[in-house]
């Protein structure tokens, strides 16, 4: 799950996968900006059939919270 | 491909991996009062799926009117191709949109000619600073409105306001040149209003659709885009057989076939229809079928529920010959391009055959899952729109059906045996037992059209051939990348001293033009030198239904002989003294009983 989260946020954002890590975020990626976190929410929503809360779509805010955010809704959490 | 059938990130991931550098440019502005940006990568990627590397810039949120009126526009200049309009009834007309009963009649009228006056302002602007195709997206009825069930009794209620106020933009498209009206309202009523529109989307970013909702409407804007980048489809080249009616008509005869007011015949009747409506707005229709020229118009003259008729048809290629060679020739003969053509057919073997021989010919494959999809699916398509349908287009058909008929035909042969390589093809060879008396006496019953001498036996009469020790019977069974066909030819022989009589030959429809026969004939006579004949023997005897078979014999290397007890039956002799011919080079294996002998 890790590794498909993370292809997902390299192809929204459209930048190599070898640019992301854990602390990636809107600083570090400039094509990061509202309107792809936006495009990025709708594509994990969609591919793993999960709803985010508005806390949620606000605060993660980079791929480690990402990761878990994802991995807690898709446990059922 | 449909958009709708690709999830959001399949579709980005896609477009990372495309190399658009090396396509021609297609410059998109947008012009919006909602946040759509997922929309753009949709958008992209259909375009890419053209052919078409689109640059596509998006005007800042709310700013239509200050981008139609710019003196010097920064969102499209003259090398801009389309513009897109996303004007939402909610950003134009709170009061329309969500204060509808608060409004008095005359307030309501107010609105509406202010909301129409200002759209047409935009529209007539952006014509002055542009020549862009521009597509205006008419504003969506209200789902719930707002007067409830006594909304439908009046005719100024919100859904008759909405509806108005769209009609006269409409009319104020219709006096612009190159401008374009899109009826949201439709694209919302194929997804369904729960699926196009997200609450928290339009609270959180101003975003009122769904993801599904962007994949329709950029399928819908890609109608637009095909058409005026003149990669509109021409002609619809038809398979016959499970394509225009079910079953094959060579087996079953007029009367077997399936077509007609009843399911699953109503199936194939109201495809038809579909397809004459693609006819009478200027598109040309082609058979393309294996098949005998006779039995097909049989259909087509004869059929009581045969709604496509002979006259609708431009040019047609029904015979044996490989489907790439007769639809390039369908585009010779009609003086049009490949690229400008749909071929239809129910089989994986001819779709994969002319995806691969002919790759700018697009495919529809009518497979059996698609049964009762397949109206809707070409009428949705969108592959033949046009921005106009003129009086001539109606009448294209005839016009070019008379040219047809002057042309000389061209043959053309394509790499055939490179693509039979790639399917690979298995044969399997074994005598019939008990496990395969059954189908093998089903063969002999049902087989019509390769057939050599067409003789009907039961299941006891196979097994008494299989019994004898002056009689063999051998099938095949054909697999390929797509499957098992079970088995689908027999041979059945009878041995004299010096000489073996092929008493049956026949090969399944299913299985016809891939080399089987030549492979099921040389097993045949490579048994029988086996079992000592000089010779063997084999008949053709004619009916309505297998003149494909009438040159085989002669063709595999036998040679005339005397008749022997028919006038019509014509008698072949291969002597077994001479070389037997090659097997075909293009099947991944054959295993065969008779070689292990």
């Amino acid at each position: 799950m890790q590794e498909t989260i993370k292809h997902i946020v390299a192809d929204v954002m459209e930048v190599p996968i070898s640019s992301l890590n854990d602390d990636s975020s809107p600083d570090s990626i400039a094509a990061w900006d509202s309107l792809k976190h936006m495009n990025l929410v709708l594509a994990l929503e969609q591919h793993f059939s999960i709803t985010f809360s508005e806390e949620q779509i606000a605060e993660m805010m980079n791929l480690q919270l990402i990761l878990l955010t994802v991995q807690a809704l898709a446990a059922g959490h | 491909m449909l958009l709708s059938s690709c999830t959001f990130s399949e579709i980005a991931k896609s477009l990372q991996s495309a190399d658009l550098a090396a396509l021609p440019v297609l410059r998109i502005a947008i012009l919006r009062n909602i946040m759509l940006e997922p929309l753009v990568t949709y958008l992209r990627y259909a375009a890419w799926q053209l052919g078409l590397n689109a640059q596509v810039s998006v005007g800042e949120f709310d700013t239509i009117m200050q981008e139609a009126l710019a003196a010097s526009p920064t969102l499209y200049d003259h090398d801009t191709a389309v513009i897109l309009l996303f004007q939402h009834l909610e950003g134009i007309s709170w009061d329309l949109a969500r204060n509808f009963n608060a409004l008095s009649e005359e307030r309501v009228q107010a609105e509406v000619e202010r909301v129409s006056n200002q759209c047409s302002q935009i529209i007539h602007a952006l014509r002055g600073n542009s020549s862009a195709m521009i597509v205006w997206h008419g504003f969506l009825p209200p789902i719930d409105p707002a007067l409830g069930i006594f909304d439908d009794q009046t005719s100024h209620g919100q859904g008759s306001t909405v509806h108005r106020l769209n009609q006269t933009v409409r009319q104020t498209i219709s006096t612009v040149a190159n401008a374009y009206y899109i009826d949201m309202g439709r694209l919302m009523a194929r997804v369904g209003a729960k699926h196009f529109f997200d609450a928290r989307n339009w609270h959180l970013w101003r975003a009122p659709f769904t993801l599904a909702a962007y994949a329709e409407i950029v399928q819908e804007e890609c109608k637009y885009i095909r058409a005026r980048v003149g990669k509109n489809k021409k002609c619809l080249v038809l398979d016959c057989d499970n394509t225009l009616w079910g079953g094959i008509v060579g087996e079953e005869g007029v009367a077997g076939i399936k077509l007609g007011l009843v399911a699953p015949g109503s199936v194939y009747r109201e495809l038809q229809q579909q397809i004459l409506e693609l006819y009478h707005r200027g598109i040309i229709l082609a058979l393309c079928s294996k098949n005998n020229e006779e039995s097909v118009f049989e259909v087509l003259d004869q059929h009581p529920e045969c709604v496509l008729k002979r006259q609708h048809l431009s040019a047609w290629r029904i015979n044996w010959q490989d489907k790439p060679s007769n639809i390039r020739e369908l585009a010779n003969e009609l003086n049009i391009g490949l690229d400008s053509m749909v071929f239809m057919d129910d089989s994986p073997f001819e779709i994969e055959l002319v995806r691969q021989a002919l790759p700018e010919v697009a495919v529809i494959h009518f497979t059996r899952e698609r049964l009762y999809q397949i109206r809707q699916l070409l009428a949705s398509s969108g592959l033949f729109d046009t921005l106009t349908v003129s009086q001539e287009d109606r009448s294209r058909g005839r016009m070019l059906r008379a040219e047809a008929e002057r042309r000389q035909l061209q043959s053309a042969s394509t790499d055939l045996n490179s693509y039979y390589h790639s399917m690979a093809m298995q044969l399997v060879i074994r005598f019939a037992d008990a496990n395969s008396v059954a189908r093998v006496a089903q063969l002999t019953q049902k087989t019509n059209q390769f057939n050599l001498t067409t003789r009907r036996y039961s299941d006891a009469d196979i097994h008494q051939f299989v019994q004898a020790d002056d009689s063999e019977v051998i099938h095949v069974q054909l697999l390929d990348k797509f499957g098992d066909f079970g088995i689908v030819g027999v041979c059945i022989l009878k041995h004299a001293p010096e000489q073996t009589v092929i008493d049956t030959f026949l090969l399944s429809c299913r299985a016809l033009s891939r080399g089987v026969e030549d492979v099921l004939l040389l097993q045949a006579l490579r048994l029988a030198k086996m079992r000592g004949a000089t010779r063997v023997s084999g008949v053709f005897y004619p009916t309505r239904k297998n003149s494909q078979t009438e040159f085989f014999y002669p063709r595999s290397g036998f040679d005339a002989a005397p008749p022997l007890d028919s006038e019509q039956a014509r008698h072949f002799v291969f002597s077994l003294d001479k070389e037997l011919p090659q097997a075909p080079p293009f099947f991944a294996a054959i295993v065969s009983d008779i070689d292990a002998l």
